[in-house]
């Protein structure tokens, strides 16, 4: 059985995508993380409030979401993050 | 002159830099999990922290504060028990925090809430009784169920690690060095009136135990 994701492989595969995409529209982002519609709402409303991403308008009016410098900074310390918390066993 | 009979005789100096050395290792773990905890916003990282804040203040305040700016023994000892039990409750529910607050993703603050202050209470409560009972017993007795429990959970991790990962060896290392030096630190209170051999010892693998955890703190944020 393939072992659940934590809080924080969640938003490393939601900011991935982004950044693979350089910008995403919120239905294939929604696609991407694998996630619920309600749980997914509550992980962009993390990440909006915490400035990893923003969400901008296309000039069809429509709605995306690009990585900040501050995701950008979450991603590549990544593995540093996951190897302490690993380590000291929180 | 032995090195027993050196130490005994500057004992104030060495007390100095004993104090110091662990205030200034508490300080560079804070700091430097600071950036790792802005990012992730972990709980886990976030308790860890708090230990070793409390850790900080509490040798600071014992042996610093102490000799810097006089104050009554008894005050210097009241705020040092308060914050080492506080640090110890905050290490063990580093270990734990998963399991009693589940995928919780509110931020709250880092020292002030409900759960938190229920360690203040039980702090005072434990630093209040030895006060005005004039002994260490509660302390005593506090760290170590605390560090039995955190000494079982973080030997579970060890058991249950990955490959790659080394360090949790040596962190379950660093529990039950702590946990064998509160029971020391009992017996020589309880049975040899602070006999400084056994103190001297004691202050000995302690300054080990906080260089296992800042060399584990280290050897992770060394390239951030």
């Amino acid at each position: 059985m393939a072992k659940k994701r934590e809080r924080l492989d969640v938003i490393r595969d939601i900011l991935l995508a982004i950044r693979e995409n350089r910008k995403i529209k919120p239905t294939r982002l929604l696609y991407a993380s694998n996630l619920s519609p309600q749980m997914f709402k509550e992980y962009i409303d993390e990440l909006l409030g915490k400035k990893f991403i923003v969400s901008e308008m296309d000039e069809n009016e429509k709605k995306f979401f690009v990585l900040t410098k501050k995701g950008n900074d979450f991603l590549n310390e990544y593995k540093v993050i996951e190897k302490f918390v690993e380590n000291f066993g929180l | 002159m032995n090195i027993l009979e050196l130490i005994i005789e500057n004992r104030e100096v060495m007390k100095l830099f004993y104090g110091a050395a662990i205030t200034l290792i508490c300080l560079i773990i804070v700091l430097r999990t600071d950036k790792l905890f802005r990012l992730s916003f972990h709980e886990g990282i976030r308790y860890f922290r708090n230990a070793f804040f409390f850790y900080g203040l509490g040798f600071f305040f014992r042996y610093l504060f102490e000799l810097l700016f006089p104050i009554s023994f008894s005050f210097s000892a009241f705020l040092f028990e308060f914050f080492i039990v506080m640090a110890g409750f905050f290490l063990l529910y580093s270990l734990v925090w998963k399991t009693i607050e589940g995928s919780q993703k509110e931020v709250r603050s880092s020292l002030f809430n409900s759960r938190i202050f229920l360690f203040y209470f039980m702090a005072l409560v434990i630093t209040l009784l030895d006060y005005l009972w004039m002994t260490f017993l509660f302390m005593f007795a506090s760290q170590i169920l605390t560090f039995i429990f955190s000494s079982v959970i973080s030997y579970s991790n060890y058991k249950n690690r990955s490959s790659r990962n080394t360090f949790s060896k040596f962190y379950f290392i660093a529990m039950f060095l702590t946990l064998i030096i509160w029971v020391l630190n009992a017996v020589a209170s309880l049975l040899f009136h602070w006999h400084e051999g056994i103190l001297i010892n004691v202050y000995a693998v302690n300054f080990i135990i906080f260089l296992i955890f800042l060399w584990g703190v280290l050897e992770v944020t060394r390239r951030t």
